[in-house]
Order: structure tokens, then sequence, then C-alpha cells
């Protein structure tokens, strides 16, 4: 749906149903480069299970407009708006890289709005190598797919989609390109100056469920664990074998522990 | 895995991971109708696309997605759709595209089933086509309209091997706010990656070079995921709300995939022009080879061109590769490995001198097939062409005398051995009609 957040018009995916601010939302939150199309195994799965869908697409981003947000307490405080602005008092946040320190700052900052955390291969800090903040500036096209590459494990490398004749890396890569020039650069770098994760993580008492892939490249793994350790009331779901991409590669998996962990 | 799988490991793998309750190396043959579904739940989220999967093999099969998978792999689209035959991709891909009084702007120099599909069938459906040279670039901007919903051709033109200037037409394309559709069938993606010049959409006949062994019928669409639906109001079904699954918005909800995603839930569902899983699996193996093989096709042509050129019964020549095609200079740039294994040639002594060569000739096949791994030999005109008009033959540069040779893969001593007896056998013909 078509949403106008103070001045700028912006893309909500609400998974193929009218969106009902009446009890809480699902909020679904992407990554760096990425937009609501992250989520399009998710959005539509939890929409068509009763659930109140919001897939946001950052300003800059997918089918929203305005320019790239620059940090990530900013991003948070914008989740916060479009709550506001939609009515919605409390919401269960899930977050996919990126996503999860939006999550974090965002819950750590406004705790009443925020009953539940899901937090998909992600971590406490996101340090981008100056090699990659430099190639997003420069030469994006590259960087996308260097990305794209990197955020794939071996069965995304290999093409083996759960969705019929669909390339994960063809697709990671057109999705990333249909951005705002500029909104990979800022997220990098909102990334890599976020230092507030550690801090943040140790004021949350929500439940949150910490969803990691054995084969990330972008946030390994033992910096997944690193963030569910320091969160007090968390669980974990390890895939073995999958990349960063989690929500595209295994959508089953992480849809299933996903709805038992929202339910439970 | 330190980076992106090359081609040749692609053609190989790309789309199979061996599944861990059997670990079978091969591609194995799902010959299923259907799919159990797990329970009511499962099978209400596979119609609503919630999540991927298989229901009901006229919709998509595993067989088949591998194929597809891969294809999309090799050309760097999003995604693949596999279909029984190259003919039923394209007129697929059409009237998932065009509605009642919609327009096409299309190469006039192609095979004749693609101009006798918009000339003469969708014409009764109320979508009309202009048809242009494929090089005349301010010909085919000239010819859009306001309802114009696409431009199509061939890269390299069946048979008069006429060659269109991707990025050029791309950008006319993209300029008029219409997806560039081709069928890359001539040139592969081994040749030519289509999509990377500013091409949208590739239409294959899977059942050519990609197969390459002549026992399976396929084809395929390929979906390059570089068009913006949205960005007019063309394409209502696309980037509207649709009437299949609760009015659902492809663009919205499936991003650079919409096309993909209504080709699917639209073109498979309502058109079921399904690949049979036994002829994906056949049309695997033979893309297991593909890189190889067009390296030997390719070596062959070569070869077949210095014979060719160089032979007293041959009045004329045409290939891209040849310094005197139209089109040799951009074949060259866009196409550096070679613009295909097509060659077609005329004989002293015009149609009858060829019928004799292609009824003489033995180990060349005279059949209705190109891309086989065996050389192939066919008269145009009276054949594959047979039920165009006259004016669209000249249009489309075929000529009466018009032989079309498909280089094949065997020993080049052997072929050059079977055309010299084929050429001698059209010059005892010609002396006896004297």
């Amino acid at each position: 749906m078509k949403h106008q957040l103070i001045d700028t018009q912006i893309h909500i995916a609400t998974g193929g149903r009218s969106f009902s601010n009446d009890g809480e939302a699902l909020v679904l939150l992407h990554g760096s480069g990425q937009n609501h199309l992250t989520w399009v195994l998710q959005s539509r799965y939890f929409a068509y299970r009763g659930y109140q869908v919001l897939a946001p697409d950052f300003p800059g981003h997918g089918l929203s407009g305005g320019t790239p947000l620059e940090s990530i307490e900013d991003m948070a405080d914008w989740v916060i708006a479009l709550l506001d602005s939609l009515d919605v008092k409390t919401a269960r946040l899930v977050g996919h890289s990126q996503g999860c320190l939006v999550a974090i700052d965002a819950t750590a900052r406004y705790p009443e709005r925020v009953s539940r955390l899901g937090l998909i291969a992600g971590a406490l800090a996101i340090p981008v190598n100056d090699q990659l903040l430099t190639m997003s500036d420069e030469a994006l096209g590259k960087a996308i797919s260097v990305m794209t590459s990197w955020g794939h494990g071996p069965m995304g490398h290999m093409h083996d989609n759960t969705q019929p004749g669909h390339s994960f890396l063809g697709y990671g890569k057109r999705l990333m390109t249909s951005n705002h020039a500029d909104a990979l650069r800022n997220d990098l770098k909102a990334c890599n100056n976020y230092s507030g994760g550690k801090a943040s993580a140790a004021k949350i008492v929500q439940p949150a469920l910490c969803i990691l892939a054995g084969s990330d490249r972008m946030t390994p793994i033992k910096f997944g664990m690193a963030m569910a350790d320091s969160l007090v009331n968390s669980e974990r779901v390890i895939m073995n074998g999958a990349g960063h991409m989690l929500p595209a590669e295994r959508p089953a998996e992480v849809n299933v522990a996903l709805r038992h962990f929202l339910a439970s | 895995m330190s980076g992106d799988y090359k081609f040749d490991t692609l053609s190989l793998h790309a789309g199979h991971v061996p599944d861990e309750r059997h670990g079978s190396r091969a591609v194995p043959i799902h010959q299923t109708t259907s799919y159990v579904f797990k329970n009511t739940e499962h099978a209400a989220a596979l119609y609503n696309q919630e999540f991927g999967g298989h229901l009901y093999t006229r919709i998509s099969n595993p067989t088949v997605a591998v194929l597809e998978q891969r294809v999309a792999a090799l050309e760097g689209g999003v995604a693949a759709t596999a279909t029984a035959s190259g003919m039923a991709a394209l007129s697929t891909a059409l009237l998932v595209l065009c509605s009642q009084g919609d327009h096409i702007v299309s190469s006039s120099r192609m095979y004749g089933a693609n101009i006798n599909l918009l000339e003469n069938t969708l014409i009764r459906f109320g979508i009309t086509t202009s048809f242009i040279d494929p090089s005349d670039l301010a010909g085919i901007e000239k010819a859009i309209q306001p309802n114009t919903k696409l431009i199509f051709g061939e890269v390299i033109g069946n048979p008069g091997l006429d060659i269109m200037d991707v990025k050029a037409v791309g950008e006319i394309a993209a300029k008029a706010g219409v997806p560039l559709m081709l069928d890359c069938t001539f040139n592969t993606p081994w040749l030519l990656k289509p999509f990377e010049l500013g091409a949208n959409l590739i239409i294959h006949s899977l059942t050519k070079w990609i197969g390459g062994h002549g026992v399976a019928i396929g084809g395929a669409v390929v979906d390059g995921g570089n068009f913006d639906w949205g960005q007019n109001d063309k394409f209502p079904t696309i980037a509207g709300p649709h009437y299949a699954m609760d009015g659902i918005n492809f663009y919205e909800e499936f991003g650079p995939a919409a096309f993909t995603a209504k080709f699917r839930a639209e073109g498979m569902y309502n058109f079921g022009p399904s690949l049979s899983p036994t002829n994906a699996f056949h049309i695997l193996q033979g893309m297991e080879t593909l890189p190889l093989r067009m390296q030997r096709h390719m070596d062959n042509t070569t070869k077949m061109l210095e014979f060719l050129c160089d032979h007293e019964a041959v009045d004329w020549v045409r290939h891209p590769n040849l310094a005197d095609h139209p089109g040799h200079e951009l074949a060259k740039r866009m196409m550096p490995r070679g613009a295909g294994s097509i060659i077609v040639f005329g004989l002293k002594g015009g149609r009858d001198a060829g019928r004799t060569f292609i009824e003489s000739v033995e180990l060349a096949s005279h059949l209705a097939n190109v891309g086989d791994a065996k050389t192939l030999v066919i008269h145009p005109a009276s054949t594959t062409h047979s039920h165009i008009s006259a004016e669209a033959m000249i249009e489309g540069g075929l000529s009466d005398d018009m032989i079309r040779l498909s280089v094949g893969l065997e020993d080049f001593d052997d072929i050059k051995a079977d055309f010299e007896m084929g050429f001698q056998a059209a010059a005892k013909f010609a002396k006896t009609k004297d």
C-alpha cells in the first residue's frame, strides 16, 4: 500500500491483504540495499495467516520515495514514526541483517512499542570493510554483485530455488539495482557507524528469536550467537548450510520458526 | 564458494543439488502430474503463491524447474519458465503481455512461424504488428504507437541471418517504456547474453543448440528482471490488480520477477503450454555440454565458410562472420565468439541445383531443425517458410535458391567430403538439364 509518512510517499507491502491496525502489527525490516522484496516469501505467508503485515520500503528503497536515511538510529525513529502514523500501538519487529540493528535499537529506545523480536542473520554490530564501502560509492554495480555473491550460500550459488525457475543471484542483483543509487552506500555506512548494539541489547527484555545461517559470510554466525547470548530472553535456530539471505534461501524453515515463536 | 560459478560449471550444475534422501547425482525425472499436499493449508498456500513449490505439472514440475533455473542462470536472468516448445514460449509470452487493441513492433526478418503468429493469428485477437527491417533503427522507433506493448526480434534472423543491434534497439524500447523481447535461439547464451545489452525478455527454442541432440522439443521464456513494469500505465495486469489471488499486483509483490509470476499464474494456468518432465531431462543432458558443443559448432562453421566461399559450385554464401555481410561489424562486436552455426548459401544452377544437392548428401540430414549436433540442410522457401506470403519472403530476405545449413559437430573432413559429393551431383544434374 502507498502511505504518506511526513513528506514522503512510501510503499509498504502488506502481503496482498488490507492492513488493519486492530491489534499488533508484524513489521518486517529489510537489510542493507534491500527492500520489501526481501520478504516476498514471508509477507504473503503471514498475511494469509491472520497477521497484520507491514513490510515497508525504507526511504529511497524499492517503491518508496525520499532519500535513504543515514543512521541506524534514524531508521529506528522512522519505524516508530511509521507505527505512529498508522496508529499502531505495539508491534512485533522482525529484522534481516541491518534490519536487526534497527529492530534492536528501536526496541531499546521504545520498549513499550515492541512486544517481540525476530532477528534473522543479524549481529550487534555489522562493520563493513573499506573496500566494499568505497565500491558502494564508486562502483555500485560491482558492490551489488559482490554482496549478492557473498549473501548467498551453496544453494543460492547453485540456483536451487524453492520458487520454480527462479535464480537467487539474478533476482538478488535486480532487487538491489531497483533502489535509489545512494541506498546501498548510506545503508552500509549506517551499519558501519552503529556502535550501540551491545548497549541496546542489554536493555531488551522482550522475547527474541535469533535465526542464524550456518554459512553466513556477511554476518558470520559467531556474531549472531553473540547477539543471541546478549539478549536475556532469547532463543536461537541455526540453519546449517544456508547463506545470509535466509528469508529467500530457506523460506519454509524461516516461516515455520517465526510462526512458532510468534504464536508462543 | 569464493565467487559466482562460471558458465561451464553452471551448464553442468545450475538448478540442481542432490536431494538428501536419495542423493541422485543426475537430475531425477519427476514423471508425475501432481504432488501430495501436506494438508489443506499447504495446498491453499501453494495456490496462493505464499511459498514456492509444485502443485500440478501443468504449472511447474521439479525436473522442469531445474532446467528453468539452469537457463535463467546461464542468461543472467531473474527467472525462466520452460514450455512445450519455443513457439509455446513466444505465443504465451505475447498473450501474457498483450490484450485486444495492443500493438507490437517486430523484426520483419524472422522464422516463418514467428511471422505467421504475429501476422495471421494474433490479428484475429485484435493484436496488430508493424514489421520493420531489424537494421532500420529509425523505422523501429517510428513504428512505435501509444498502444505498442513490446519490440520483438531475433538476434540472428532465421534464415536470412540479419543481425539486430540489441543495445540500440534496447535503448529505443527503454525510451518508449516498452520491453525488448528477443528470440535468442540462434545465438544461445554462449555467444551472447542480451540482458547485458538491454534486452528484457528472452525466448528460446530449447530444441535447438541448448538441447542439441534432436530428441526433445522444448522452449523457455527468460525474465531479465530489468524492466520497470510500473513506470507507465501500459501493463495494468502486471502493475495493477490481477484477477488471480485476491487481485494480486505482481509488480509490487514480486518486483523484478513480476513478468514471470504473471506468466506462471496466468500463462501456465490458462494456456497450459507445459514441458514434459522427460523432455526437460533430455534437454538438461544436452545443456551439460553446451559450451563444448558451441565451440565445436563455431570451429566447424569457420572451416565450412572457408570451404563454401572458395568452392566453384557455390554462387553465394551468407554469414555474419563474412566481411561482406551487412551486419558483419555489429556481429563481430556483439558476438566475438562468432555469429552462430547457421550458414545460408546458393548454388550455381539455382533452386534445381540446390534441390539436387540436398537430395544427394548422405551425412548431412535433410530435415526441419537447426542446432542439432548433426549437420542439417533444408530449402526454406519450400519448407520452413512456405506458409508466409511472397511479399514477406522478399521482405525477409529469402531467395528461392537459398539452402540453410546448420553446421554440426562431425569431423569436418567428412562433412566436406559429403558436400563435395552433393556439389558434383548438382553439377551433373545441371549438365543433364542443359
